[in-house]
C-alpha cells in the first residue's frame, strides 16, 4: 500500500514538473497589423513610501498618470525606519531601484550631503508660489531644490472635547501651556488620565516633547549646530513636561488615539494624519499657541514632520521621476487628495472654500505650517536623537534628576557633533 | 606482489578521500560564502570607522580598536549586556523548568497526548511579530483584557510594557510563554525514547516519583536536556524582535538588550562599523556563554 502510495505520488510530482516546464519555444508575439505600430511595453517605475494614509493618497493618484506616460508604478510602503534605511540602502548602488521617494525632513542634511537625491532644479522642476513658504525651508541647497513638501504633517495638540469642558475650557480658550496642566489635572482628579506621551522609542518621546521645549523659547542646537540641551530654557520645559505628564502616562500611538478619542485620556501631541475630526466626533485638534504661559512670549511651537519627495540620484528613470513629481505636486492633483486624508502644504487647498467647509480643521493645519520648525537638519540627527532621548527616558523615569540627565545628554551630543 | 597490493590500497583510499572531498566541496562553499566570509567581513569592518551612506563621499578609514573601546566604554552597553544575560539566564531557567514539567505531564497521559501536543505547541508556531502584537494588545493600558479583569477584580493595573518596574518582567513572560513549547517538545520527544524496562525496574526496586525522575527520567535525557539549554541560551540571548516591537529598549533602558543597543546605536544610524564590533562582542558572549553545554553535549 505505502509503496502504491509513494509511486503515485511520485507519478503526480513528475507530471507536474513536466507541466511546469512547458514549452521553451517563446511565445510569438502578434504581428501588428499593416499601418499601425505595436504599443510600446510600459516603463516600470518603483517608489518607496512611508506607510499610512501618506502612501494611500499617492497611490490613489497614479492610475491618471500612467495612463498618461505609459508607465506601471510600483509601490513599496515602508514604516518610517524600513523607509530610511531602504533609501540608504539601495542609494551605494551604481543603478537605484527606486524613482520616487519619500523623506522625513530630517534625513535631508544627511542624504544631500551624501548625494542620494538627484537636483530637482536640474531636472527642470520649481515649487510654485501657490507652497507654504516655510515648509520649503529644508528643501534647498543653496538655490537647488532637491525635495518638494507633500505631505503637510505638523504637530497638533489632540484633545478630547468632552474633558476639556469639564475642565471649564473651550479649544478656543487654551491660551498657553499652563491651561494644558490645569485641564489634565482637573482630568486626572476625575479619575481620568491627563497627558499622554509617547514613550516607546527615543525619536517619539524627543519629538512629543519638542513642542513644549519651543514654548519655553528652547531649542536642541544653537545656529552653529553645538548642542544645547543644558540650559535654562530646556531644563524649565522639562520640569513643566514632567508635572505634565505625571497626570497621564506613555503610550503607543494607536492606544494614544483611542485613550483621546474615548476620553480615557485628555490630550497628547499628535499629528493631522492620525484622526480625521468631525462635528460630531469626540476628539478635535488645535494648534498650541507657543506660549509657556499667559501672557508670556509665542514662539513658533509647531514641528513639522512633513513628508517630502524627491528623486533618488542613482533613478534609472529620473526624468520620469520627475514628471512624476511634478503630477504629484500639481495644485489640482494635490486638492484631489483632501477626501482621502490628504495634507498638501498648499494654500489653493488648505485655504479652500469647499475644502474649510468639510474640513474645517484645515484651517489649523494651515495655520500651524505657516509657523513650523523642522527637527535639525543635521546630519547626525539620528544619533542625536537616540542620546538626547535616552537621556530623557532616564529623567522621566526617575533614574536621572534633570539636571543630571541633561548634563549627560550635553556631553555625549557635544562629543557627537565634534 | 605484496608492494603492488599496498599501492593499490594506497590509491583506494585516496580515491576514497578525494571523492569525500568532493562531495563535501558544495557544503564547504556554501558555508564560507554564508558564514565564514560575513564574519570575516563583520570582523574587518569592525575595525573601521564604516558608516553606509558617509562611506559614498569618504570611503571608510582603519581605527584599530576605537569601535571596541566606545562600546566597553559606554553605560548603556554595558547595561544592556547585564540586561541580556539577565534575561538569558531567567529565560533558559524557566523555560526548562516549565517545559520539562509539560513533558513530563503529556508523557505520562494514558489518553489525548496529541491533542494535548499539539495545543500546548500553539504559541511556539505563531510568528514572533504576532505574538508581540497579541500581547500588547492583551495588554493595552486602553483596551486591553488583561487590565480589564484586573479592574474588575478591584486588582491595581498597570501600564505594563511602560512600567520601569513591569517591563522587563513582562518581556520574560511573553518569551516564556512562546519558547517553553519548544523545550517541552524535544523533552517530549527524548522522554519517548527511556526504555521502559529501567522505570520497571525502578518500580520494583521501590523506588518513588522522584527517585525514579533523578536516577532514571534525568540520566537518560540529560543530552537532550543540555541542547535544549544551548539552543535556548543562544537564542535568549539574540533577543531583538519582541524588545523592539513592545518595548524598543525603554523604559529607561530597563529592557535594553545588546541586539536592541545594536540596532538604535549602530544598525538606525548606519554606523556598520560600530555595529559590527558590538556584533564581534556578542558572538564572543555567546560563545563563552554556550560553551558549558557544547562541551557536556559533546560528552
Amino acid at each position: 500500500m505505502k509503496k502504491l502510495l509513494a509511486l503515485i505520488l511520485a507519478l503526480v510530482m513528475v507530471l507536474s514538473l513536466a507541466a511546469c516546464g512547458g514549452d521553451k519555444k517563446p511565445a510569438e508575439d502578434p504581428k501588428p497589423s499593416e499601418g499601425t505600430e505595436a504599443p510600446a511595453a510600459p516603463t516600470k517605475m518603483t517608489l518607496i513610501l512611508r506607510a499610512g494614509t501618506y502612501a494611500d493618497v499617492i497611490k490613489k493618484c497614479l492610475p491618471d498618470f500612467e495612463k498618461e506616460h505609459n508607465v506601471t508604478c510600483e509601490v513599496q510602503e515602508l514604516s518610517e525606519g524600513d523607509l530610511y534605511s531602504g533609501i540608504a540602502l539601495d542609494a551605494i548602488n551604481a543603478k537605484g531601484t527606486y524613482d520616487l521617494c519619500m523623506v522625513d525632513g530630517s534625513w535631508m542634511a544627511e542624504f544631500t550631503e551624501n548625494g542620494v537625491l538627484a537636483n530637482l532644479t536640474e531636472l527642470g522642476y520649481a515649487l510654485d508660489d501657490d507652497v507654504i513658504p516655510a515648509t520649503t525651508s529644508i528643501c534647498y541647497v543653496g538655490d537647488d531644490l532637491y525635495l518638494a513638501p507633500y505631505y503637510g504633517n505638523v504637530t497638533v495638540l489632540m484633545y478630547n472635547k468632552a474633558n476639556v469642558e469639564a475642565a471649564g475650557y473651550e479649544a478656543d480658550g487654551i491660551k498657553s501651556l499652563d491651561d494644558l496642566l490645569t485641564i489634565c489635572k482637573k482630568a486626572q482628579a476625575d479619575g481620568k488620565k491627563g497627558f499622554i506621551y509617547r514613550g516607546d522609542n527615543q525619536n517619539n518621546l524627543v519629538v512629543d516633547f519638542l513642542p513644549i521645549l519651543l514654548s519655553f523659547g528652547g531649542w536642541v542646537i544653537d545656529e552653529n549646530n553645538k548642542p544645547t540641551v543644558n540650559t535654562d530654557e530646556f531644563k524649565a520645559a522639562m520640569n513643566y513636561y514632567l508635572e505634565l505628564i505625571a497626570t497621564g502616562e506613555a503610550q503607543v500611538k494607536d492606544d494614544l488615539i483611542a485613550s483621546v478619542d474615548t476620553g480615557a485620556g485628555t490630550m497628547g501631541i499628535g499629528w493631522p494624519g492620525w484622526y480625521t475630526p468631525t462635528a460630531d466626533s469626540t476628539a478635535d485638534y488645535i494648534a498650541l499657541s507657543g506660549a509657556a504661559t499667559a501672557g508670556a512670549e509665542a514662539y513658533n511651537s509647531n514641528v513639522y514632520g512633513i513628508w517630502t519627495i524627491g528623486v533618488p540620484a542613482n533613478s534609472q528613470n529620473k526624468e520620469l521621476g520627475a514628471e512624476l513629481l511634478a503630477y504629484l505636486m500639481d495644485a489640482d492633483v494635490q486638492k484631489a487628495t483632501v477626501p482621502d486624508g490628504g495634507v498638501p502644504c498648499r494654500y489653493s487647498s488648505l485655504q479652500d472654500p469647499e475644502v474649510l467647509a468639510t474640513y474645517p480643521q484645515y484651517e489649523v493645519v494651515c495655520k500651524a505650517l505657516e509657523s513650523g520648525m523642522y527637527r535639525p537638519v543635521i546630519a547626525e540627527w539620528t544619533q542625536f536623537y537616540t542620546t538626547l532621548g535616552t537621556e530623557m527616558d532616564n529623567i522621566v523615569n526617575g533614574v536621572k534628576t534633570v539636571d543630571q540627565g541633561l548634563a549627560d545628554a550635553q556631553t555625549q551630543l557635544e562629543k557627537l557633533m565634534g | 606482489m605484496k608492494r603492488h597490493n599496498v599501492e593499490k590500497l594506497h590509491t583506494t583510499s585516496d580515491n576514497a578521500r578525494r571523492f569525500g572531498l568532493r562531495m563535501i566541496s558544495p557544503t564547504m562553499l556554501v558555508l564560507l560564502v554564508l558564514t565564514a566570509y560575513p564574519l570575516l567581513f563583520t570582523l574587518f569592518y569592525s575595525f573601521t570607522d564604516y558608516n553606509l551612506l558617509r562611506n559614498l563621499r569618504t570611503p571608510a578609514s582603519f581605527i584599530a580598536l576605537q569601535n571596541y573601546t566606545d562600546l566597553l566604554e559606554d553605560p548603556y552597553f554595558r547595561q544592556a549586556v547585564l540586561n541580556t544575560v539577565k534575561f538569558t539566564i531567567l529565560a533558559v531557567v524557566f523555560e526548562m523548568l516549565i517545559g520539562f514539567f509539560m513533558a513530563l505531564v503529556v508523557n505520562s497521559l494514558t489518553r489525548g497526548q496529541k491533542t494535548m501536543r499539539t495545543l500546548l505547541l500553539l504559541p511556539y508556531l505563531l510568528p514572533t511579530v504576532t505574538v508581540a502584537l497579541s500581547w500588547r494588545m492583551m495588554l493595552s493600558p486602553n483596551y486591553g483584557i488583561v487590565n480589564q479583569v484586573l479592574e474588575a477584580l478591584n486588582l491595581p493595573v498597570y501600564n505594563w510594557f511602560s512600567d520601569i518596574h513591569t517591563a522587563f518582567g513582562m518581556l520574560l513572560l511573553i518569551d516564556i510563554w512562546q519558547s517553553a513549547p519548544f523545550v517541552f517538545l524535544l523533552l517530549y520527544a527524548a522522554l519517548q525514547s527511556v526504555p521502559q524496562s529501567q522505570y520497571e525496574a525502578a518500580r520494583i526496586d521501590g523506588a518513588n516519583a522522584v527517585k525514579t525522575l533523578f536516577y532514571v527520567t534525568i540520566p537518560n535525557i540529560k543530552g537532550s536536556l543540555a541542547l535544549c539549554a544551548l539552543l535556548r541560551t543562544i537564542d535568549s540571548f539574540r533577543l531583538f524582535d519582541k524588545v523592539n516591537l513592545l518595548t524598543g529598549g525603554g523604559p529607561a533602558n530597563s529592557t535594553a538588550t545588546i541586539t536592541q543597543y545594536l540596532y538604535n546605536y549602530g544598525i538606525s544610524s548606519l554606523d556598520f562599523g560600530f555595529g559590527s564590533a558590538g556584533a564581534i562582542v556578542m558572538t564572543l558572549l555567546v560563545l563563552i556563554l554556550s560553551s558549558f553545554y557544547i562541551k557536556r553535549a559533546m560528552g
